[in-house]
C-alpha cells in the first residue's frame, strides 16, 4: 500500500477520537472513555450499514457514541464522580453492551456479518497526474470529512460563542458562571459532541478498513487520540498534526519491517511514542486549567 | 438514627450498586423475552452446587490479587490501570523461573517463581511511576499503554524461548514446568476436612496465599506508621504535608507496591492449571480487578467479598447461558452496571454523610 | 465628635438605609447607611471583619440583607443576583481577578455578552466598541495579548473594562491596591478619575489610608460592622481615620507574667518570599522570636502574612534569606526536618491544612507525631499507647468527643481548635507557630487559646503570632511587628505603641508614609 494511504489508515480513527477529546477537554472533563465510545461506535456502526447501509451505519455509530457519552455527562457533570474512574467504568460497559448486542443482533459474539463501507472517490482531475495517484485515487470519503471536522472544529473553537464559552468553561468554571454561562450545560455539550466524534472514529474502522465489527478491533486507538489530543495543545488543528504524525509513523515503521527488527516492537510503537508524549519529551504541553476538576455549583470543590 | 445515620448510608452504597444492576439486567432479561425471577433463581441453584463453589473460589483467586493491586494504587489517588499489563509480564517473569531452574526443592523453587512474578510487575510498573513523579505523566494513560506494550513484548520474548519439542502446527507455549514448580492444590486438605471438591478442582493454596496477603495489607495499612501516613496522604494531602508527610514519596511507594502483587494475579492459573505460558494465556483479569477494587472501594478486606461477588457471578453466567438459554453477557453488563452505579451511589452517600456529620456538629 | 460630610451636591446614586446582615455567631453588617453621590469616588474602609465585604455582596446581589434597604436613583429596590445588579448598572471588580488567562483581552472583555450573528461572534464589531471604551477613558490595553502576558495592573484593567463594556455606572472595586505596586497605583488612579470625571461613581475598598487619602472624595469607616462615620477627604487626616478604624482596644484581662525572654529560637533574615503570579510577598523581612515570649506579627490580610508563614513552616521555598530554627539553619529543610527540629504549627486553615477531617479524632492527634518513639511499637503503631496519649490530651485540654471513632468533621470549631493546639503543644515544641489561631472561634474558645499561648510561653517556649485581629496582637505580644505590603512597617516592644499607632502602620501611614501616592 503506497505510504500516504497506509499513513491515512491510523491517522482518521485517531483525528477523529482526538477531536472529540479536544472538545470534552476544553470544556474541562477529561475522557478516559473515548475508547469505549469508539467500541461502541464500531458496533453501531455495522449495525447500521447492515441494515441501511453505510451511511447509516456512520450515523448509528455517532448516534451510539453521543449516548454512552451522555452517561459520562450525567455521571462525571451532575453527581461529580471522578472522571478517570467513571470513564473505566464506562469502557467496561462498552465492551460489555457491543458483546452482548452482537450476540443478540447477530448471533455471534465476536463480529458482526461483513458489510460494505462507502464508494472510494477520486479528485477529479488530479487523478490523472501519476505522481499523484496513490494519493488522490480510492479515498475513502471519511478522509475529507475528518479533514473538514478538523477546520470547522478548529473555527468554531476559536469564533463562535459556544467555543469562546466552552473553553472558558474549562479555564475558570467559576469565572464562566459569574458571566451567566450555564456550567453544566456546556459540559454535557462537550461531551455529548466527544461521543459522537469517538463513535465516528470506530465507524471508520468498521465501514472503510475491517468492513466488519470485530471485537477488540480499536486496540487502544482511543489511548492513544488521548495522547494525540495532549500533544495537539488541546486544539483541533493540533490533534490533526498529532494524528497525521502518529499515522505517517505506523506507515513508515510498517515498510521498516525487515528480519533483524521483531514485529511486535514496530507494533509496540505507537504505544511507545504516546508515553513519550506524556512524559514531556516531545512536547511540553498545557491542558485547560479546569480539565479534570468536577464543578460544584454550591462552590465546594 | 442518629450516630447510625451516616453508618447506614455508607453500607447503604453496594446494596444500591448491586440492586441498580439487578435492575437494569432484569429489565435487559425481559427485553429478551425472559423471566428475571426464573433466571435469577436457576443462577443461585447452579451456583450452590459443590461444583460450582469450587469454580468461584478457583476464579476469584486472581480477582483477589488485582483487586488487591488495583485497590492499593487507587487508595492514594494513583490510577493504575496497568494490572493488566504488570501481571502478564509477571506471570511470564514467573515462567522464565519456573521451567528455567530444574533439580530445585519445591517451597525455594517456589519462592524464587513468586518472587519473579513480583519483580516483573514491580518493574513494569515502576516505568510509568517514575514517568508520574518526574515528569507528571498522567498514569491512566501511560499504564494502559505499558498494557499494550507487554503484550507485545512478552509474546516476542514467548517466541525466543518456546519449547522447540513440538511440531510445527502446534500452538507456541513455554517448556512445560517441572514437577517442583506446581503449586499443590487444596482438594486433600478440603477432603480431609469434609467438605469434599470434584476431582477435577485446581483451586489450590494461591486461594489461602491471596486471603493472607488481603488480611496483611489490611493489618499493615491499618495498624502501621506507614500506614497511618497513606491513610492521611490519601485523606488530605495538604494536610499531610503539613504534618512532615512527603505524600509523592508515598504514592510512588505504592505504586511500584501495586505492580508487584499485580505480577501474582497470574499465578494461581500458571502454577496450578496449566504448567506453562502460552499464547493463549488468560487476559483480562486486570479490568476485572478494577471493577473488584471499585466494588471494595479500594478497601483490602473487602476486596475478598467483592472478588466472591464477581467469581460468583461469572459463574452464574455459565449457568444460565447453559441451562437458561439467557446469553452470559447480560452478567457482565450487570457487573459493569454495577460499578458505575457504585461509584455514583458512593459520591452520592458520601456527600450526605458529611452533610449529615456538619449538622451534627452544629 | 466625628466631622460629618456637608458639601456636595450631586444626586445621590445609591443609597443603603439601615442595611442589616446576619451569619451564625456575627453580625456582619450592623444597621448601616451609607449614601454614594453620582460622581464620587467613595472609599470605604475598615480592618477585616469589619463588614466591608459582606456589604459589598449585598451591593452585587451575592447575598441579600436580613434587614434595611438599597435605594437606586431614589427607588427602593431589591438586588437578587450579579445579573440583576448589572442590569441596573452595578458593576464590580473582584480583588481575585475573573480572567481566563490564555484568552485576550478583548475576549475576556466579551465574554457572556458577546455581539454575535447566528452564534458567530462579530470580532470587528466587538473589537471597534471595547476598543472605543478603552480609548475614551484612556486605558492602554492590546486587545490581541492574552491576558496571562499582562502585568496585574494592566489585567485589572481587563477586569475594568468588563463591567464598563457592560454598561455599569457604579464601579466596585474591592482592595483594588491589594496586587499592585506603586507604580500601577499611580496608573489606576489616573484611571478612575477619569472615570469619574466622564460620568461614572466608584466605591473604593480598602484598608490602606494613604491611598484612600489620595483619590477619594468621601471616605466612610466601619468597624465591626458598623458605620462610624463618613467625612471628606480633603478634612480628613490618618491619625483621626486610623483610630476611627481601629477604635480603643477593649484589652483582654488575662493573667501575664512580665516576659523573660531567653536564647532566639527562631531568626528570620533578609527573607524574601515568591507568591502567586511570581510576585514577591514578603520583602527582605527579619526578626527573631525568643524562648519565653510571644512576638505577634499584626497586619491586614493579604500582605504577606500567608506567604511568610508557610515559608517559616517549609510548605513554600524562599527567594532569599534564611531561617534558623534554634541556631540550625533550616532554610533547605524539609517540613518534617524542621519538626523534627522542634518546630510546631498552628494553621490558619484547620480545615485544608491543620486536620484530616475523615480521620478521627484521635488519629488526628498524632498526626505529625506518629514517628516518634513515644509510642512504641517499630514500624507498627502501638494502639494502646495511642489511645493513652490521646485520652490525656481530651482530658488536659477538655476535647468533648462523642465516642473515640468520630471524624474531627463533626466536631464543633472549638474543639477541633483545641485537637489543634493539643497536638501542636504536645513533646515540648522549640517554636510554636500559630496562624490566626482564633479565626472562627467563640468568646470561650478563644479565652482558651489565650490562656494556653499565655502558659505556654511561661513555661519557656518561643510563640509567633500572626494575626489580623489587632486587638488579639495587643492583647497577647510580648512584642509585636506590623506587616504592610510585605516588609516589617515597624517593631515595637509592649507598652510602646498603642492601637491607633498600629492601626497608623497597619494601614501604610508608617515611615514609609512618605511614599504614598498622589
Amino acid at each position: 500500500m503506497p505510504l500516504a494511504a497506509s499513513a491515512i489508515r491510523l491517522t482518521v480513527p485517531i483525528l477523529l477520537a482526538a477531536l472529540g477529546g479536544v472538545f470534552s477537554e476544553r470544556g474541562g472533563v477529561v475522557n478516559i472513555a473515548l475508547e469505549g465510545m469508539m467500541i461502541t461506535g464500531t458496533f453501531f456502526a455495522a449495525l447500521g450499514a447492515h441494515l441501511h447501509g453505510p451511511l447509516a451505519g456512520a450515523l448509528y455509530a455517532a448516534l451510539g457514541g453521543a449516548g454512552l457519552a451522555l452517561v459520562h455527562a450525567v455521571v462525571t457533570v451532575t453527581f461529580g464522580v471522578d472522571q478517570i474512574v467513571a470513564g473505566v467504568a464506562l469502557n467496561l460497559l462498552a465492551a460489555g453492551v457491543s458483546r452482548f448486542l452482537t450476540i443478540q443482533i447477530f448471533g455471534v459474539a465476536t463480529q458482526s456479518p461483513g458489510v460494505s463501507g462507502f464508494a472510494p472517490f477520486s479528485v477529479p482531475g488530479l487523478d490523472r497526474v501519476q505522481a499523484l495517484a496513490p494519493l488522490v485515487t480510492g479515498i475513502s470519503p471519511f478522509v475529507p470529512a475528518a479533514l473538514l471536522l478538523a477546520l470547522l472544529g478548529q473555527w468554531t473553537l476559536r469564533r463562535t460563542v459556544f467555543g469562546l464559552r466552552l473553553r472558558a468553561v474549562g479555564e475558570n468554571p467559576r469565572a464562566a458562571e459569574t458571566l451567566g454561562i450555564n456550567v453544566y450545560r456546556m459540559r454535557y455539550a462537550g461531551v455529548v459532541l466527544s461521543g459522537a466524534l469517538a463513535g465516528l472514529a470506530g465507524a471508520y474502522l468498521v465501514l472503510e478498513q475491517a468492513h466488519s465489527y470485530l471485537e477488540g478491533m480499536t486496540q487502544g486507538l482511543g489511548f492513544i487520540a488521548l495522547a494525540a489530543v495532549i500533544f495537539g495543545n488541546w486544539w483541533p488543528a493540533g490533534a490533526l498534526g498529532a494524528a497525521a504524525l502518529f499515522g505517517l509513523f505506523e506507515a513508515v515503521s510498517l515498510r521498516i519491517v525487515t528480519s533483524s527488527v521483531p514485529y511486535q516492537f514496530i507494533q509496540s510503537l505507537p504505544y511507545v511514542v504516546t508515553i513519550l508524549v506524556l512524559a514531556g519529551f516531545v512536547r511540553r504541553a498545557t491542558p485547560p486549567a479546569a480539565d479534570g476538576i468536577p464543578y460544584r455549583k454550591d462552590g465546594v470543590e | 438514627m442518629r450516630a447510625g445515620g451516616p453508618l447506614l448510608a455508607q453500607a447503604a452504597a453496594p446494596i444500591v450498586a448491586v440492586l441498580a444492576g439487578g435492575l437494569i439486567a432484569s429489565a435487559i432479561i425481559l427485553a429478551i423475552h425472559e423471566n428475571p425471577l426464573r433466571v435469577f433463581a436457576l443462577m443461585a441453584a447452579f451456583n450452590m452446587q459443590p461444583g460450582s463453589v469450587a469454580s468461584i473460589l478457583t476464579s476469584a483467586t486472581p480477582l483477589i490479587f488485582a483487586g488487591l493491586a488495583t485497590a492499593i494504587g487507587f487508595r492514594v489517588n494513583v490510577f493504575n490501570i496497568g494490572v493488566e499489563g504488570q501481571y502478564y509480564v509477571g506471570a511470564f517473569a514467573a515462567s522464565l523461573a519456573a521451567f528455567g531452574l530444574r533439580g530445585v526443592p519445591p517451597a525455594l523453587h517456589l519462592t524464587v517463581i513468586v518472587a519473579a512474578a513480583m519483580l516483573g510487575g514491580l518493574l513494569w510498573g515502576w516505568v510509568p511511576a517514575v514517568l508520574r513523579r518526574r515528569r507528571g505523566a498522567h498514569e491512566v494513560i501511560t499504564t494502559i499503554m505499558m498494557n499494550y506494550i507487554a503484550f507485545n513484548i512478552v509474546l516476542y520474548l514467548l517466541g525466543l524461548v518456546r519449547d522447540r519439542h513440538l511440531g510445527s502446527t502446534a500452538r507456541i507455549r513455554t517448556p512445560l514446568f517441572p514437577p517442583s514448580a506446581q503449586m499443590p492444590r487444596l482438594t486433600p486438605l478440603l477432603n480431609a476436612l469434609g467438605a469434599p471438591l470434584p476431582s477435577y478442582s485446581t483451586l489450590n493454596w494461591f486461594l489461602v496465599i491471596a486471603l493472607a496477603l488481603a488480611m496483611v495489607v489490611w493489618f499493615w495499612l491499618r495498624r502501621s506508621r506507614f500506614g497511618y501516613e497513606v491513610r492521611a496522604a490519601a485523606l488530605n494531602p495538604p494536610a499531610a504535608e503539613a504534618a512532615g508527610i512527603n505524600v509523592a514519596q508515598i504514592q510512588f511507594v505504592m505504586f511500584l507496591l501495586s505492580g508487584a502483587i499485580a505480577g501474582l494475579v497470574g499465578l494461581s492459573d500458571l502454577l496450578g492449571r496449566t504448567g506453562y505460558f502460552d499464547i493463549d494465556f488468560p487476559k483480562g483479569l486486570g479490568f476485572l480487578g478494577i471493577s473488584v477494587a471499585l466494588l471494595a472501594r479500594n478497601d483490602p478486606l473487602g476486596v475478598i467479598p467483592a472478588a466472591l461477588l464477581f467469581g460468583y457471578l461469572d459463574r452464574g453466567a455459565e449457568g444460565i447461558q447453559a441451562f437458561g438459554s439467557v446469553p452470559r453477557e447480560v452478567i457482565t453488563i450487570l457487573e459493569a452496571v454495577i460499578i458505575l452505579a457504585i461509584v455514583v451511589s458512593y459520591e452520592i452517600m458520601g456527600r450526605y454523610v458529611r452533610v449529615l456529620r456538619k449538622q451534627e456538629a452544629a | 465628635m466625628v466631622p460629618q460630610d456637608a458639601e456636595s451636591t450631586a444626586p445621590v446614586l445609591i443609597e443603603l438605609q439601615e442595611i442589616t446582615r446576619r451569619f451564625p455567631g456575627l453580625l456582619a453588617n450592623d444597621r448601616v447607611s451609607l449614601s454614594v453621590r453620582e460622581q464620587e469616588i467613595h472609599a470605604l474602609v475598615g480592618e477585616n471583619g469589619a463588614g466591608k465585604t459582606t456589604l459589598m455582596n449585598v451591593l452585587y446581589g451575592l447575598c441579600q440583607p436580613d434587614g434595611g434597604r438599597l435605594l437606586w436613583r431614589g427607588r427602593p429596590v431589591v438586588i437578587r443576583g450579579p445579573g440583576a445588579a448589572l442590569r441596573l448598572g452595578i458593576g464590580m471588580v473582584h480583588q481575585h481577578f475573573m480572567l481566563f488567562p490564555p484568552f485576550t483581552v478583548l475576549e475576556n472583555v466579551i465574554l457572556g455578552a458577546e455581539p454575535a450573528r447566528t452564534g458567530v461572534v462579530a470580532l470587528r464589531e466587538a473589537r471597534a466598541h471595547v476598543a472605543g471604551l478603552a480609548d475614551q477613558y484612556g486605558f492602554d490595553l492590546d486587545l490581541d495579548a492574552r491576558v496571562e502576558a499582562l502585568s496585574v495592573g494592566e489585567q485589572q484593567r481587563v477586569e475594568i473594562l468588563k463591567v464598563l463594556y457592560r454598561g455599569a455606572q457604579l464601579l466596585i472595586l474591592d482592595e483594588p491596591t491589594a496586587v499592585l505596586g506603586p507604580q500601577e497605583v499611580r496608573a489606576l488612579f489616573r484611571n478612575l478619575r477619569r472615570l469619574r470625571d466622564q460620568g461614572r461613581t466608584i466605591i473604593f475598598i480598602s484598608h490602606k489610608l494613604d491611598e484612600v487619602l489620595g483619590i477619594a472624595d468621601r471616605i466612610t469607616v466601619l468597624r465591626r460592622g458598623r458605620v462610624i462615620g463618613t467625612v471628606q477627604a480633603a478634612a480628613a487626616r490618618p491619625p483621626m481615620l486610623a483610630e476611627m478604624m481601629v477604635g480603643r482596644p477593649v484589652l483582654m484581662h488575662v493573667p501575664r507574667s512580665p516576659a523573660m525572654p531567653g536564647a532566639a529560637r527562631l531568626e528570620v533574615a533578609g527573607l524574601s518570599v515568591s507568591g502567586a503570579g511570581g510576585r514577591l510577598r514578603v520583602r527582605e523581612v527579619s526578626f527573631s522570636v525568643r524562648a519565653g515570649e510571644i512576638y505577634a506579627i499584626a497586619g491586614v490580610q493579604g500582605n504577606g502574612q500567608t506567604e511568610l508563614v508557610e515559608s517559616i513552616v517549609g510548605l513554600r521555598p524562599s527567594a532569599a534569606g534564611r531561617i534558623l530554627l534554634a541556631g540550625q539553619d533550616v532554610t533547605a529543610l524539609s517540613v518534617a526536618a524542621r519538626r523534627a527540629a522542634g518546630m510546631a504549627y498552628i494553621p490558619e486553615d484547620r480545615h485544608r491544612l491543620g486536620l484530616v477531617l475523615a480521620m478521627s479524632a484521635r488519629e488526628n492527634l498524632i498526626l505529625g507525631h506518629h514517628r516518634r518513639d513515644a509510642f512504641p511499637g517499630g514500624p507498627l503503631l502501638d494502639d494502646r499507647a495511642v489511645d493513652r496519649f490521646a485520652a490525656e490530651c481530651c482530658r488536659e485540654y477538655d476535647i468533648r468527643v462523642a465516642g473515640p471513632g468520630t471524624p474531627a468533621l463533626a466536631l464543633s470549631g472549638g474543639n477541633q481548635q483545641r485537637l489543634v493546639i493539643a497536638r501542636e503543644f504536645a513533646f515540648t515544641p522549640t517554636i510554636l507557630i500559630a496562624a490566626q489561631p482564633t479565626r472562627g472561634l467563640d468568646v470561650g474558645a478563644t479565652e482558651f487559646v489565650y490562656r494556653r499561648l499565655h502558659q505556654i510561653k511561661d513555661r519557656g517556649l518561643a510563640v509567633l503570632l500572626v494575626s489580623v485581629d489587632l486587638e488579639e496582637a495587643l492583647a497577647l505580644a510580648d512584642r509585636i511587628a506590623v506587616l504592610y505590603n510585605g516588609r516589617i512597617a515597624g517593631e515595637f516592644r509592649r507598652g510602646e505603641a498603642d492601637a491607633a499607632t498600629l492601626g497608623l502602620y497597619m494601614a501604610g501611614g508608617g515611615p514609609q508614609a512618605g511614599r504614598a501616592v498622589p
